[in-house]
């Protein structure tokens, strides 16, 4: 259980430092250090191959695609963040955490939640037998995600009006 | 069950409440998009937390390994945008996009 | 066959840019056209077939396997699939001349599909995740849709739609999540049994406030709205037409009926919080609207209006008020895309959206002027078109439920509206024709041609409003109805 406290409060931190870093660059580490956090994470709470998605595929390629648009808009010069912004969101942070830990600890120890049913069969099973419709749905968000890229940088004919 | 869930769930609202904050208070666009990351990332840790705690762990997987896919797809989508805004303005500064009337 | 709904445009998708470099526009047209002709006439022939024995859910087996794709068809579900079936038909027969301009047809189709599939998806989805699914698959098309034109409204428009969008489907994730959590289950029989066993805690209300936050963004209610009049009338002009006609009403109020009243159960609580949402919606909006310049704004901002009186009316609960809100989402989707249709055409002709420089425009383009007098006077309520009946239901069913304040309220917002579509006939259409728009042409065949099929629709469901009542909306208000008496007896 320490362990997992610890994975939380590394998640926690990273995620922080997304926030906050002003370098782009370091920001998307920041962001993929804590994706690897949660790969982590979700193995330890039995779930490989979710863990295994969130660090090859958020990890990984949401990392490469981040960098690739940051080189991409590179030259626009530096964009000033607003410092009150900066140095409010580590007060406010604590804040909100403060009144969470209370609030989630009040709600939730209170409730009665029902017992789940058992389980069985392998992840595979339950993937392709029982949730067949999230992957048509998948098959849908991934047409839509290339269709949708296609059509923002296709070749516009007569109007370039930049 | 619920003496297991209360540390996720309180990670994931701080998680959310970090996202949330970014989106308002950040005036780079890909800094914007940073905390929508953030945001999922918080989805992405109650979904597997709740199934954990729940013993649903399958369920709650193949749950978590669609969201994932849907992510690629919205953070694809986000980040064509953003090239193409870029090539308008030669600029990332939120402040630049205020020609449309609130 | 209920996957049908899905599967066909999921199909013609992926088919579509393989063809589209066979044949640049011809083939995109006559493909997607027909498959929404299809997709109109399989719901409107198959559809009531298969529901003649009551709601129906389907297991599928693919290739000798059994699979779990769980599909609910009951009459609210085929009420809306004729909805988009409808509109969609339309402003396809539309994109046909208009989208000539854009380029990359195929791909713009293919997203429309796309588009069309997960509202579809939506529809008919009995589980709570498969409902943030398909709302995303639907959202990620029309993001990419809204910013088709590449310009820099566009963009913009486009972003900050996706930003408030990803917030909105956040919200109703983890609203699923936190329901799984307490019941075990994800189906909405399963999660609404579970709900009722549960003493009702914090953490229910906690999940009702996330989906109301989350599907009121979608639906851009009052305080959830800035993003929608930035980026409805950026996308062309098509594609307003299916994100005011539809989009907002499948994935913002479709979605929150549904799951309020076949998981939650309407308490009373809840259905004073969705009056008095959609109150404020009707109202605000409707003044908003007032002092629009931009056309295509000033729909927008009527779009949230209108909602703001289908919300009442579905909020209000009882079965004459949900009849009213159902039909009332009917008759605005059919209207509204047929405004946004013709502003395309005005846009078109004049280049212009701003309404202070149009004028008279009625003597050049009689057929898109008359179109757009037929869907303003429905959207305003005027008899005998479709939109005076349904706002008169939800009239009656706020009186009879001894509602008086909501009801003044409403037959004010009416004539607020009735004013500002008089403005936009005014300034557009009627008075002397300017100078510069002396040699502007009427719109090209197929954009009259859409915009003639809805008028007339527009004009036949206000004719015949009690057949179109009693054998489309009815049996999909019966369903809510059933949803709301079977959940409150038994005490939340």
């Amino acid at each position: 259980m320490s362990v997992q406290i610890l994975l939380l409060i590394g998640l926690v931190l990273f995620s922080v430092a997304a926030v906050l870093l002003k370098d782009l660059i370091k920001a998307a580490i920041c962001l993929a250090a804590a994706s690897l956090v949660l790969g982590i994470l979700f193995f330890r709470m039995g779930a490989p191959y979710a863990g295994a998605f969130e660090i090859s595929v958020v990890a990984g390629l949401i990392t490469v695609l981040f960098m690739l648009t940051i080189a991409l808009t590179k030259t626009g010069g530096d964009v000033a963040e607003s410092k009150l912004a900066r140095v409010a969101f580590p007060l406010f942070f604590i804040l909100f955490l403060a009144v969470d830990v209370i609030v989630t600890k009040n709600l939730v120890q209170k409730i009665v939640a029902l017992p789940a049913a058992p389980e069985a069969g392998a992840f595979g099973e339950v993937l392709w037998k029982q949730r067949t419709l999230d992957l048509v749905g998948q098959v849908c968000i991934i047409f839509a995600g290339v269709l949708a890229v296609l059509a923002l940088f296709r070749k516009r004919s007569k109007d370039n009006d930049d | 069950m619920t003496s297991t869930w209360v540390p996720y769930l309180i990670v994931a609202a701080g998680l959310l409440f970090a996202g949330i904050y970014c989106l308002l208070a950040m005036r780079n666009l890909i800094k914007l998009f940073i905390g929508v990351e953030i945001i999922s990332k918080a989805v992405s840790l109650i979904i597997v937390a709740t199934g954990f705690a729940k013993k649903n762990i399958l369920v709650a997987q193949s749950l978590a390994v669609t969201f994932i896919v849907v992510e690629v797809s919205l953070v694809a989508t986000a980040l064509a945008i953003i090239i193409n805004i870029y090539r308008h303005t030669k600029s990332l500064d939120i402040r630049k996009l205020s020609r449309l009337k609130g | 066959m209920v996957f049908l709904f899905v599967a066909v445009p999921l199909v013609v998708a992926g088919v579509l840019p393989l063809l589209g470099k066979l044949s640049k526009r011809v083939l995109p047209d006559i493909l997607s056209n027909l498959t929404f002709l299809f997709l109109l006439v399989y719901a409107a022939t198959a559809g009531r077939q298969i529901i003649a024995g009551g709601p129906v859910s389907q297991q599928i087996l693919w290739f000798g396997e059994p699979v779990q794709i769980l599909l609910g068809l009951d009459g609210l579900a085929l009420f809306m699939l004729m909805a988009i079936a409808l509109v969609s038909l339309c402003a396809g027969i539309f994109s046909i001349d208009y989208m000539e301009h854009y380029g990359a047809k195929a791909n713009y189709y293919a997203l429309f599909l796309i588009m069309v599939a997960g509202m579809n998806g939506l529809v008919l989805a009995k589980d709570l995740f498969q409902v943030y699914l398909f709302l995303e698959v639907a959202a990620v098309a029309s993001y990419a849709l809204v910013a088709y034109g590449l310009g820099y409204e566009e963009l913009e428009a486009a972003f900050k739609y996706l930003l408030l969008s990803v917030v909105a489907s956040a919200f109703v994730l983890i609203g699923v999540t936190v329901l799984f959590g307490l019941t075990g289950s994800l189906g909405f029989e399963a999660v609404g049994r579970g709900l009722q066993e549960l003493p009702a805690g914090p953490m229910a209300a906690l999940c009702a406030a996330l989906f109301v936050a989350g599907f009121g963004l979608k639906a851009a209610l009052i305080p959830f709205h800035a993003w929608l009049p930035d980026a409805h009338p950026s996308a062309p002009a098509p594609i307003s037409a299916m994100l005011s006609g539809l989009l907002i009403k499948v994935s913002g109020i479709y979605a929150l009926t549904r799951i309020f009243f076949s998981v939650f159960g309407l308490t009373s609580l809840l259905s004073n919080l969705l009056m008095g949402l959609g109150v404020i919606s009707a109202v605000v909006a409707a003044l908003l609207a007032l002092g629009q310049k931009d056309i295509k704004r000033m729909l927008a901002y009527s779009s949230i209006s209108q909602v703001g009186y289908i919300v009442l009316g579905i909020g209000l609960g009882t079965p004459l008020g949900i009849l009213g809100g159902l039909f009332h989402l009917f008759n605005h989707a059919l209207a509204k895309g047929l405004l946004f249709l013709t502003s395309g055409s005005v846009q078109m002709a004049t280049g212009t959206r701003n309404l202070d420089e149009m004028g008279g425009l009625a003597k050049r383009m009689p057929w898109t002027a008359a179109t757009n007098l037929v869907g303003s006077l429905s959207i305003a309520g005027v008899p005998p078109l479709g939109g005076f009946w349904s706002k008169l239901v939800i009239i009656m069913a706020l009186v009879q439920a001894g509602r008086w304040p909501y009801a003044v309220i409403a037959v004010l917002a009416s004539v607020l509206t009735l004013w500002y579509y008089l403005l936009i006939q005014r300034k557009a259409f009627f008075g002397k024709i300017e100078e510069r728009w002396k040699d502007i042409r009427e719109a090209p065949f197929w954009m009259t041609a859409a915009t003639v099929i809805l008028a007339l629709l527009c004009i036949g469901v206000g004719i015949f409003f009690a057949a179109v009542l009693k054998s489309w909306v009815q049996p999909a208000a019966d369903v809510l109805a059933q949803g709301v008496t079977a959940v409150i007896p038994r005490g939340r």
